[in-house]
C-alpha cells in the first residue's frame, strides 16, 4: 500500500489551447508533492505562465485533470474560484503592487479581501512584513522602493494569508543578479517553513546552483523532469 | 463589514477620481429629477385646484313650468342614481330669489323694496348637481337635457374641459422629458462608471487573484453610482423644498384676484411624496447605470 500523502498538485494529460487556436499546454501530466520546491523552465512561449494561470484558474483546461489542494479545478463554479484562490499566493515579473498604497496597505490588503479584522490585519501584516525585511519601509509607497524591494512587497503580499502554495512567474525577471539571488533566497526560506513553492524561471545561474526539481517545457509539452536538475535549454 | 466599510470608501473615493464624468451623470440626473420634482409639484396642484373647483362648479337644472312636485322628485331620483353625481340639491323659487337677493342685490334695500313680496323667480325652482368626476359633465348634462320636464340646464362645461385636457398635456410632456433625461443619466452613469472600471483594471485582476469575491470587487463600483444618484437626488429636493414656498408667495401677491381659485398643496404634503419618490429614482438610476456597467466590464 501506499501511505504517501497524495500530491498537492496534480495534472493528469492536460491540454490548454487558446481561443486563438495556440495549443499552449500539450499532455501534460504532473504531480508536486506537498511542502516540494520547484523549476519550471522553457523558452519563451513554451506555455510556462499558461501552467501558473491554469493552477489559479485564470484560464481552463481544454481537457485534462487538473487537481490542487484536493480540489478539482474543472469542476470549480465561478463562487468557489475566490475562496480556492485563497490558498495560493502568487508572485509575478512585474510585482504588481497597487502605486496608490504604501507597502503596508499593499500587503493587508490581501488580508482585507479575505476579511480578517483590523487589528489582526495589521499583525500578520506586519510579522510578513519582518519575514521579508521590509518593515523599515512599511509606510513606502512602491515608486520609492528599488524593484528588490518591490518585489520582497509582493512575496510578503503573497504569504500574508498563509497559502499553502506559492506560485512565482518570472520573479527574478526584472532583477539585477544580486537582487535576485535575494529574492530565490527568500523564496527557500519560505519553502522552508513548509510551503510548496514552484517558481518560473529563465536563471539559468540559480537554477543550477540551487539544485532543486526542475520542469522543462517546450511547446506545450513537459520534456524534462528531475529531481536536483539543472537549467535545460 | 469590513468589505461594506471598503465598498463605500473605494467607491466615494471614485467618484472623486472621474469627476468630470461623475460631474456631468450627476448633473443629469439633478436636472432629470428636479423637472420630476417641478412637474410633480404643478401636477399636484392642479389636482387640487381642480378637486377644489369640482365641488363648485355645478350643474343647474330647471323645470318646464307647472311641472308636478312628483315628477321634480322623480327627476332628482334619476339624477342621482347616476355615477358620476356625488350629491343634487333642490333649490325652491323663494330660495332662488333669497339668494339672488343676497347675492346681486346685497344691502341696496330701496332696490329690493320695489319688488315687495312678488318672487320674480317663483317658477325658478332647479336642482344644483355637484360631480364627483368634472370630465363627465358634458356627458351629465346632455343626460339631463333629455330627461322629459326638463326646461333648461346649465354647465360649465368648458372650465371642466379645459381643466383634463391640460392635466392630460402636462402628464404626456413630463412623461417624455424624464423618460428621456432617465435615459441619459443612466448612460452617464455606466460611463462613468466603465471610466472607473477602467482606470482600476490592474487593481481588479490582482484583488481577483489574491481571492477577492466578486462582491468585493463589484460592491465599490454599486457604491458609486448610488452615491450619484443620491446626490442627484438631494440637490433638486433642496432647491425644490427652498422654491416652494417662495414661488407660492409670489403667485399669491401677483394673482391676488384669483386668490379663490388658487389654492395649494401644502409644502409637508408635497414633500412626504416628493421625498421617497427622488431618492427611490435617484438609487434606482444609480444602480441601473453601475450594474450595467459592472456586469459589461467586470466579467473576469
Ligand atoms: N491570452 C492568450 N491568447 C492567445 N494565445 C496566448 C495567450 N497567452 C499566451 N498565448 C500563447 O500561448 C503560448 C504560451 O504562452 P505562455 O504560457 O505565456 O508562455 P511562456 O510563459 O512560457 O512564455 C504562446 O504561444 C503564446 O503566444
Ligand atoms: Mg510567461
Amino acid at each position: 500500500m501506499d501511505n504517501r500523502e497524495p500530491a498537492i498538485i496534480r495534472l493528469e494529460k492536460v491540454n490548454m489551447i487558446y481561443p486563438s487556436g495556440t495549443v499552449a499546454l500539450r499532455n501534460c501530466s504532473l504531480e508536486i508533492e506537498k511542502g516540494e520546491f520547484a523549476f519550471i523552465v522553457g523558452s519563451s512561449g513554451s506555455g510556462k505562465s499558461t501552467l501558473i494561470k491554469t493552477l489559479l484558474g485564470e484560464v481552463s483546461t481544454t481537457s485534462g485533470c487538473v487537481e490542487v489542494a484536493g480540489r478539482n479545478l474543472s469542476e470549480m463554479t465561478r463562487k468557489q474560484l475566490p475562496y480556492y484562490r485563497r490558498k495560493l499566493g502568487v508572485v509575478f515579473q512585474e510585482f504588481r503592487l497597487l502605486d496608490e498604497l504604501t507597502v503596508f496597505e499593499n500587503v493587508a490588503l490581501a488580508q482585507r479581501v479575505v476579511g480578517v479584522s483590523r487589528e489582526r490585519r495589521r499583525r500578520n501584516s506586519m510579522a510578513v512584513l519582518d519575514l521579508v525585511g521590509l518593515a523599515q519601509k512599511k509606510k513606502a509607497y512602491p515608486r520609492e522602493l528599488s524593484g528588490g524591494e518591490q518585489q520582497r512587497a509582493a512575496i510578503a503580499r503573497a504569504m500574508v494569508n498563509k497559502p499553502a502554495i506559492l506560485l512565482a512567474d518570472e520573479p527574478t525577471g526584472n532583477l539585477d543578479p544580486e537582487n535576485s539571488w535575494e529574492i530565490m533566497g527568500l523564496l527557500e526560506d519560505v519553502h522552508q517553513l513548509g510551503t510548496t513553492v514552484l517558481v518560473v524561471t529563465h536563471n539559468d545561474d540559480i537554477v543550477n546552483k540551487m539544485q532543486k526539481r526542475v520542469i522543462a517545457l517546450h511547446k506545450g509539452q513537459i520534456i524534462n523532469d528531475e529531481q536536483q536538475g539543472g537549467y535545460v535549454q | 463589514m469590513s468589505t461594506i466599510w471598503y465598498g463605500l470608501k473605494q467607491g466615494v473615493k471614485s467618484i472623486f477620481q472621474n469627476k468630470i464624468f461623475s460631474l456631468a451623470a450627476i448633473g443629469t440626473i439633478t436636472a432629470c429629477l428636479f423637472l420630476l420634482g417641478v412637474f410633480y409639484v404643478l401636477f399636484s396642484n392642479f389636482q387640487h385646484m381642480v378637486h377644489n373647483a369640482e365641488s363648485t362648479v355645478a350643474i343647474v337644472v330647471f323645470f318646464e313650468e307647472s311641472l308636478s312636485q312628483d315628477r321634480i322628485d322623480e327627476i332628482g331620483r334619476q339624477i342621482q342614481a347616476c355615477h358620476p353625481v356625488e350629491k343634487v340639491e333642490f333649490v325652491s323659487g323663494g330660495e332662488a330669489w333669497e339668494r339672488f337677493k343676497q347675492e346681486m342685490l346685497g344691502s341696496d334695500q330701496e332696490l329690493i323694496d320695489t319688488f315687495g313680496s312678488d318672487n320674480p323667480l317663483a317658477a325658478s325652482a332647479s336642482y344644483e348637481v355637484y360631480l364627483n368626476d368634472v370630465s363627465k359633465q358634458a356627458e351629465m348634462v346632455e343626460y339631463i337635457r333629455g330627461l322629459s320636464g326638463v326646461r333648461k340646464v346649465n354647465g360649465s362645461a368648458n372650465t371642466a374641459d379645459s381643466f383634463s385636457s391640460f392635466n392630460m398635456l402636462i402628464g404626456y410632456v413630463s412623461i417624455s422629458i424624464i423618460a428621456l433625461l432617465l435615459l441619459v443619466s443612466i448612460f452617464l452613469i455606466s460611463s462613468a462608471v466603465a471610466m472607473g472600471i477602467n482606470v482600476r483594471k490592474d487593481e481588479i485582476a490582482i484583488m481577483k487573484l489574491i481571492g477577492a469575491t466578486d462582491l468585493f470587487v463589484r460592491l465599490p463600483f454599486l457604491v458609486e453610482g448610488v452615491t450619484m444618484g443620491l446626490i442627484g437626488a438631494g440637490i433638486p429636493l433642496g432647491i425644490l423644498r427652498l422654491m416652494y414656498g417662495q414661488v407660492i408667495v409670489f403667485i399669491r401677491a401677483h394673482f391676488a384676484n384669483l386668490t379663490e381659485w388658487l389654492t395649494f398643496v401644502e409644502a409637508e404634503k408635497e414633500f412626504q411624496v416628493l421625498v421617497p419618490l427622488c431618492l427611490g429614482v435617484g438609487i434606482g438610476i444609480g444602480l441601473l447605470g453601475s450594474a450595467t456597467s459592472v456586469r459589461k466590464h467586470l466579467q473576469v
